[in-house]
């Protein structure tokens, strides 16, 4: 199960760990609703994620979230993301880069020594 | 003289014997995320791969493989906490330059012509046709479309960065076992 820290003062949402549970949608539900919650009033927000391991129906929910912040970015919301990733990871790179494609948002990549 | 058990009419030994020196875990039951995680971490303990890269390929093709049985396969079982579990079978073996994952569980006839087709598809790919096909799945899993699933055996295509190999054998006529391995050459550890 991952580690979630998100901070409704700071507009700042850390999502890290592993990511392989059976009920994604009960786990990430919540957390979209809070997003979407918390955007109503904001002006920006700040997503971090650093998952070492995500299956595929998390995969799933990262698109969705990002798919939130974009429309929020359509919107003139200012918003900025940040992947972690293990620097030998080779395919959580190449993940990444599609999920820049697939969400047209700007991901900064940050590869990191484990 | 040691008397011969009588309880059971199957020799471990012969099943320990044919779980030759190759093979570095093999398990059959049921399986979810708790087992799942006892092994693919053990697999890690023997696989002697001191390189990040390598012990995340390992881990993700087992866990991604392990998962089609624990959500998919036909045969199930209730644990003590009330959840339902798929039963299968999970091997991996190391052999030279390759490991080889196979994973096993019993699935409905009717489920089994849609795995066959996505599995001709993946394979049929290059890694960059492969990842925009991800990309696409994805987008319609996100969307909520049928027939979206399967998006794992994509990721273990790609992450094992070789085919899928796939073999059905017929247990009566509602039910099939559907087998599939891959291999992952110890050649994609290096970094590129």
């Amino acid at each position: 199960m991952p580690a979630v820290d998100f901070d409704s003062i700071t507009g700042k949402c850390v999502i890290k760990g592993e990511s392989f549970l059976e009920e994604t949608a009960k786990f990430y539900t919540p957390l979209v609703e809070w997003i979407n919650r918390y955007l109503r009033t904001a002006k920006r927000i700040e997503l971090i994620l650093q998952l070492k391991y995500f299956n595929t129906s998390t995969s799933k929910w990262i698109l969705t979230i990002l798919g939130v912040l974009k429309e929020f970015e359509r919107n003139g919301g200012e918003v900025k993301v940040e992947w972690y990733y293990y620097k030998d990871d080779t395919d959580m790179r190449d993940d990444i880069k599609d999920y820049i494609l697939g969400s047209n948002l700007k991901i900064d990549m940050k590869p990191f020594v484990e | 003289m040691v008397k011969k058990k009588e309880n059971y009419n199957f020799s471990l030994y012969e099943y320990h014997n044919l779980m030759n020196q190759n093979i570095l875990v093999s398990y059959k039951g049921p399986v979810d995320e708790r087992i799942m995680t006892v092994i693919g971490e053990n697999i890690l303990l023997v696989t002697d791969e001191g390189d990040g890269k390598a012990k995340n390929k390992i881990f993700k093709v087992f866990m991604e493989l392990a998962q089609n049985v624990w959500l998919y396969s036909a045969e199930s079982c209730k644990l003590e906490n009330g959840k339902s579990v798929g039963l299968g079978t999970l091997v991996v073996s190391e052999c030279g330059d390759y490991y080889t994952f196979v994973t096993g569980n019993v699935v409905n006839n009717a489920d089994v012509v849609p795995v066959i087709e996505k599995c001709e598809t993946i394979n049929s790919l290059d890694r960059e046709s492969l990842r925009e096909y991800r990309r696409e799945q994805r987008r319609l899993a996100n969307e909520g479309k049928p027939n979206s699933g399967n998006i794992g055996l994509i990721q273990v295509a790609l992450t094992a960065e070789s085919p899928l190999d796939i073999e059905l054998t017929p247990v009566n006529d509602e039910e099939s076992f559907l087998s599939i391995a891959v291999k992952i050459s110890k050649d994609n550890f290096k970094n590129n």
